[in-house]
């Protein structure tokens, strides 16, 4: 079948005294955006950062193209709602942060930076200061930060949630058009179903915490359907949007002890 | 939630309220001497505040002091501040290390560091030396306390971030942590001014021949309040040439 890009086998995480997640096991494919939803507090940040290998799992295994993560390697690009642009640095110099940090020669680095910025839509801001820019604008310069090292896999932690309505969509559309355009893959954590489904060809339902894989919902959207405004009109975005509905769990903070 | 400037910005009509508001304090001084409701022997004269200073200017004597108090201040600012801004950049590097020496730091900022000027003495010896160390270790102190406050303020996030993309720690800090903590070693500088000031007055109390903090020290010993007076205005300019020269570095060091 189509190439396995990451895979995570019997994942779990425990801090001191709290079970994070547990038993989380699923394959991403090339050019596959996987959402995952789940009530607040069920480990879906925690579980990013054992994929990222910021975080060692109490057990399991994470790979990527088949090699076991073992520390944060740069092997994956993660992006988080706060878009953690470096406000003493230019829009160029952010986007080139990653390369930077490879090691890869400025004048390269710099031709990668701006063939992207140029791609995207944010030619004419490479010499602008984070600050001047709007939350979409920015959001979109992370974006291309977390793309500059060419990373196969992409996490995405809640990146839209703090955006207006409008500007959410628009980066939806233009996030997923770019990982499927440049052949990546990507995982999505949301707490929008609509977004979820939207974006993703599959959607990963947590139980409330620990967190571990309630149900998988395989997303089929009438193929001309594009538009994420117009996604969900259609019957097929309402029957997924029910399903995943009603196998989310309440937030732990409500939940009876 | 990042420091910033107090002061800034030329306003003439400002300027003129500040102007009337010094003078009228002068003018109810010197009334105060003259009707006999203040006594010149304790609180001094504007108008021998005054004449005396013009002596001490023609005779080229204020400027020897105040030359010589501000080059142990500036000394003393430069070389604290920068080792200070340094010490607790470098302390992130290493959280083992910082935990261990973080009671001593505490301590050292809890004791009037003025306690520690007779002992600098002995090590320094009477003269310009001895007063810049007082200085330096003043501002050492607050600058290293200071920018190490700093470094822990920085986004935890961000360090994610910076690891997430396989920055090494150093990476991190030279990248993220260091320019992030700018604000605050720039903010640590303003309060230095100070600090600085203090040091090299301090030590000049304690012993000198020259200096600010000798004049007004010797001239207090003498009851010459006019001469007292005189040196803690000069004092005041100097301080305010210095804050000039801090806003001046702020102004450049700024990210944003
Ligand atoms: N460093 C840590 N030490 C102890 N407990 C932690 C730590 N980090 C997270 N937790 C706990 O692990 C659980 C999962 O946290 P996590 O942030 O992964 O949840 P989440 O699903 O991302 O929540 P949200 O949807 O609100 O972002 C929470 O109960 C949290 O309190
Ligand atoms: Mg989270």
């Amino acid at each position: 079948m189509k190439d396995v890009v990451l895979r995570a086998e019997g994942l779990s995480l425990s801090f001191p005294g709290v079970l994070a997640f547990r038993a989380i096991s699923f394959a991403l494919h090339r050019r596959e955006v996987l959402a995952i939803v789940g009530p607040s507090g069920c480990g879906k940040s925690s579980l990013f950062n054992v994929i990222a290998g910021l975080q060692a799992p109490s057990e399991g295994r994470v790979e990527v193209l088949g090699q076991p993560v073992a520390g944060a390697t740069g092997h994956v690009g993660y992006m988080l709602q706060k878009d953690l642009l470096l406000p003493w640095r230019s829009v160029l110099d952010n986007v080139l942060l990653g390369l930077e940090i490879r090691g890869v020669k400025r004048a390269e680095a710099e031709a990668r930076a701006r063939a992207l910025i140029e791609a995207y839509g944010l030619k004419g801001f490479e010499a602008a200061k984070p600050g001047t820019l709007s939350g979409g604008m920015r959001q979109r310069v992370a974006f291309m930060r977390t793309l500059a090292p060419d990373p196969e896999v992409v996490l995405l932690d809640e990146p839209f949630s703090a955006l207006d309505f409008q500007t959410k969509l628009l980066l939806q559309r233009e996030v997923q058009s770019i990982i499927r355009e440049r052949a990546k893959s990507a995982i999505l954590v949301t707490h929008d179903i609509g977004e979820a489904i939207v974006m993703a060809d599959r959607v990963l339902v947590l139980s409330r915490r620990p967190g571990t894989i309630k149900s998988t919902h395989v997303i089929a959207l009438p193929d001309a359907v594009r538009d994420p405004v117009e996604a969900r009109r259609t019957p097929e975005f309402q029957a997924h949007f029910d399903a995943i509905w009603s196998d989310l769990d309440q937030p732990v903070e409500a939940a009876p002890r | 939630m990042t420091p910033s400037r107090k002061w800034g910005g030329f306003s003439p009509a400002l300027l003129a309220k500040q102007v009337l508001l010094v003078a009228g304090i002068l003018a109810a001084w010197e009334w105060g001497v003259r009707s006999g409701v203040m006594a010149a022997y304790i609180y001094g004269q504007p108008s021998g505040i005054y004449a005396k200073a013009r002596g001490l200017i023609a005779s080229g004597e204020l400027l020897t002091h105040t030359w010589v108090t501000a080059q142990e201040a500036v000394a003393g600012f430069l070389i604290g501040s920068t080792l200070g801004s340094l010490c607790g950049l470098l302390l992130w590097l290493s959280p083992g290390f910082a935990a261990v020496v973080r009671p001593v730091m505490i301590a050292i900022n809890g004791v009037p560091k003025i306690a520690l000027a007779p002992l600098i003495i002995v090590w320094f010896g009477i003269g310009m030396e001895a007063k810049i160390a007082i200085a330096a270790i003043l501002t050492f102190i607050v600058s290293l306390i200071a920018t190490f406050a700093g470094t822990r303020e920085v986004d935890q996030d961000l360090i994610r971030l910076m690891r997430s993309l396989g920055a090494s720690r150093f990476q991190t800090w030279r990248k993220v942590v260091a320019p992030a903590t700018l604000p605050w070693i720039v903010s640590a500088l303003r309060l230095n001014v100070g600090f600085a000031l203090i040091g090299a007055v301090v030590g000049e109390y304690i012993s000198a021949k020259e200096g600010l903090g000798y004049l007004v020290y010797f001239s207090g010993t003498l009851y010459d309040l006019n001469a007292v007076w005189t040196g803690i205005f000069a004092l005041m300019a100097l301080a305010l040439v210095l804050d000039r020269c801090v806003t001046f570095i702020e102004q450049k060091a700024r990210w944003a």
